[in-house]
């Protein structure tokens, strides 16, 4: 029954168009109403989907961004215009943030590579890859906070990794108290953690390349870096334009944990991240409105970082 | 057909639905039942608060038989979080705790004054300053909070040093440390900045030795001047202690909780600005060092005028929610939890130094601490707002690390604190 009446949604009103161009105004009226219905249905049936969308997505989107034009404390609840968004732009600590952020773009490719590479090498049966396959996705099963005292405990001034460099006679260094370090260090571990679940999708995206090009590119006399280069990139670049886009998000959207535990935004703000920026203005300074704003500027760099990267991977997808 | 007869009905359930998304009152409203109070706080969970808190509950049901109250203990961590969503909506707890200080004064928007209620208290209790603001009361202390300088007796032996008479002046203090180190390889303090705390002690600490009482006593009221000499002095000696190599290597990225009290405990640093409540106090250091060996000292004289004194505010404390319907009743409870059977309680069980100056001390640190308390004054980072704590905890960092001046960090802080 669905389907009978569902197929013809499309093609009925161009049919009855034809047929009955030249008949009278009254039957055709009440079939213009019957098929309205009908045109009406589709929408009717998505509408629970959007309905779920509107009411617990875009509402309290529209709800926060409305939010965040009203003042704190003392002007609680009245409108402020652009005030929260001024100080926001003005304040070192927002803009140290997205510096990071910047910062997180540019080591994107990083994050990519490693796991992609080292897929390549599993792909390519180095000896041992059954066994570095499992380990390499160990990590992404561990919380943050787990991998964050693991690394807090590892990298502590006077920890393990500090005593190794010291016995190759390397002066020891501050990794999470050097603001100049901090911040790579907490990415390094990110990607760290993180970097099992892109293999598993390299991985999977490697099942559908055609064994057939490898090996003709081989017996063709393909080096290793040609190989890389003119067939593996060529066919996984979907699978590597999803995995950007996900690893982007990844990284601005879940690094909150470490942060905390490894960091707490220090030294000296040099690894804030905006939602960790977002997290102390509403939890700790209690500026509820205040964080909206920045939360608003979060999803507004997101948005253009996701679409700016999805038409450009899309454009040099489509030159390969 | 059926779209038909769907049609219809989805139109009604979407209607209901955008109904209820644009109902987003946000009048205040009470939870609490007639004859329930709940209690939000942090601390009643911990197995050492267990007795205090039954304590309190049995004076408040004596006085209010019919009313029951609930604790519900948060994780301090999600603390002021959570309350901030609850003053946001507000409803929430009738009665909360608190951190005097900044804390309580940003949110006392959500506070009744208690003034009418606890004037009883007034003498007996110590430590309301931290949580007045513009002259009224918006909780009642539990604890006091104060930051000695802890000292490790046992070091001081070890360098031929009498630990019965720590330096009074900051060259014979650093002479000292000079001598321990050497006989021992302690570092003259153990220093925990991550989390920007090591500075909030450091300054307060130190503050008593190096600005004038008449200097102290304008900070506190709020007549601050971040551009004078002794204040400057503060923020270079933290520098200069660093580079010294007096503190524990790595302090940026060590926590003050717990790890620098960590370093102190197992003897690595002979000095610590500790706590006097609830954790890194002298109960925490004598299960450790044992009671014979942690001394208190106040602050050498570092700047010619000073008087040292120990710094100490009221550390937790209760207040009454503005939503909670019967405020009396409400403010009964708060006496109830400042009672001092409860108190002594608390003080028994936990080691904290409690906010009642009848409750009696019995161990060696403890006793010089309370006979301090006479001549304490409040802390002077306590005075600050939260934003103005946080910024100093980055800049401290940033100074550590050599990134930003003495003099630029004291420019901004100036700007914060005025805003």
């Amino acid at each position: 029954m669905p389907l009978g009446d569902f197929t013809p949604l499309l093609a009925r009103p161009a049919r009855a168009g034809r047929a009955d161009g030249t008949g009278a105004a009254p039957p055709r009226r009440r079939r213009t109403g019957r098929l309205s219905a009908e045109r009406l249905s589709p929408f009717v049936l998505i509408a629970p989907a959007v309905l779920v969308i509107v009411l617990f997505r875009l509402w309290p989107l529209l709800l926060g961004v409305n939010f965040s034009f009203t003042g704190d404390g003392d002007r609680n609840g009245a409108a402020v215009g652009l005030d929260n968004y001024a100080e926001l732009f003005a304040d070192p600590l927002f803009l140290g943030a997205l510096r990071n952020v910047g910062w997180l773009v540019l080591l994107l490719p990083v994050a990519v590579a490693i796991p992609g590479m080292l897929a390549t090498f599993i792909y390519l049966h180095v000896p041992g890859h059954r066994f570095y396959r499992s380990v390499y996705f160990f990590p992404a099963v561990l919380s943050p906070v787990i991998v964050g005292s693991i690394f807090n405990l590892l990298l502590s001034f006077d920890g393990p990794v500090n005593s190794l460099l010291g016995l190759a006679g390397l002066g020891p260094v501050d990794w999470l108290g050097d603001s100049n370090v901090a911040m790579f260090t907490v990415v390094g571990v990110h990607v760290w953690a993180t970097f099992g679940m892109s293999l598993v999708v390299f991985l999977s995206g490697f099942a559908t390349l055609d064994p057939a090009l490898l090996d003709a590119a081989r017996s063709d006399g393909a080096t290793l870096p040609q190989v890389i280069r003119h067939v593996i990139i060529p066919g996984l670049s979907r699978t590597i334009q999803f995995v950007f886009v996900t690893t982007m998000i990844g990284m601005l959207t879940s690094m909150f944990g470490l942060i905390y535990v490894m960091t707490s935004g220090g030294p000296g703000g040099s690894t804030y991240l905006p939602e960790y920026y977002i997290w102390i203005q509403q939890g700790q300074m209690n500026r509820p409105a205040f964080a909206s704003a920045a939360s608003t500027v979060l999803f507004l760099v997101m948005l253009v970082v996701g679409l700016a990267q999805v038409s450009f991977l899309r454009r040099t997808g489509k030159e390969d | 057909m059926k779209q038909r007869v769907l049609w219809p009905a989805a139109v009604a359930a979407m209607l209901a639905l955008a109904g209820c998304g644009s109902a987003t009152g946000n009048e205040p409203s009470s939870n609490s039942a007639s004859g329930k109070l709940v209690v939000w706080d942090w601390k009643s969970s911990d197995k050492t608060a267990t007795a205090y808190v039954e304590k309190a509950k049995a004076d408040f049901a004596k006085k209010h038989p019919g009313v029951t109250v609930e604790f519900v203990a948060q994780p301090f961590d999600q603390y002021y979080t959570l309350l901030g969503a609850a003053i946001q909506a507000g409803k929430g707890p009738d009665v909360m705790m608190f951190n005097g200080g900044g804390q309580i004064r940003d949110r006392v928007d959500a506070l009744v004054p208690l003034d009418q209620y606890v004037s009883p208290d007034k003498q007996r209790l110590t430590g309301w300053d931290a949580f007045t603001k513009d002259g009224k009361v918006f909780a009642s202390p539990v604890t006091l909070q104060g930051h000695p300088i802890y000292f490790n007796k046992d070091l001081y032996k070890k360098a031929g040093l009498d630990p019965q008479k720590p330096a009074t002046t900051w060259s014979g203090f650093t002479a000292d440390c000079a001598a321990i180190t050497k006989a021992t390889k302690a570092t003259c303090f153990a220093l925990g900045n991550k989390e920007g705390a090591g500075i909030q002690f450091f300054l307060s600490a130190f503050g008593t030795g190096t600005l004038s009482p008449q200097e102290y006593d304008d900070w506190i009221a709020g007549k601050r001047d971040w551009n004078s000499p002794h204040v400057k002095q503060i923020f270079q000696l933290w520098k200069d202690v660093e580079a010294n190599g007096l503190n524990s290597k790595g302090g940026n990225s060590t926590t003050m909780f717990t790890d620098a009290f960590g370093i102190f405990q197992s003897g690595k640093a002979t000095n610590i600005i500790g706590l006097m409540s609830d954790i890194g106090h002298w109960k925490d250091f004598n299960e450790f060092l044992g009671p014979d060996n942690v001394g208190v000292m106040k602050s050498p004289v570092i700047a010619e005028g000073a008087v040292p004194s120990l710094p100490f505010d009221g550390g937790i404390g209760y207040g009454v929610a503005k939503w909670t319907k019967d405020p009396a009743l409400a403010a009964d409870l708060v006496r109830s939890l400042t009672s001092t059977d409860a108190l002594s309680t608390f003080y028994a069980n936990a080691g904290a130094v409690v906010s009642d100056t009848t409750v009696k001390a019995a161990e060696p640190a403890v006793t010089s601490l309370v006979a301090d308390l006479k001549t304490g004054k409040p802390a002077l980072h306590v005075a600050l707002s939260s934003k103005t704590l946080e910024l100093m905890g980055r800049l401290s960092q940033q100074i550590l690390d050599g990134s930003v001046t003495v003099d630029a960090a004291l420019k901004q802080l100036g700007e914060s604190d005025r805003s």
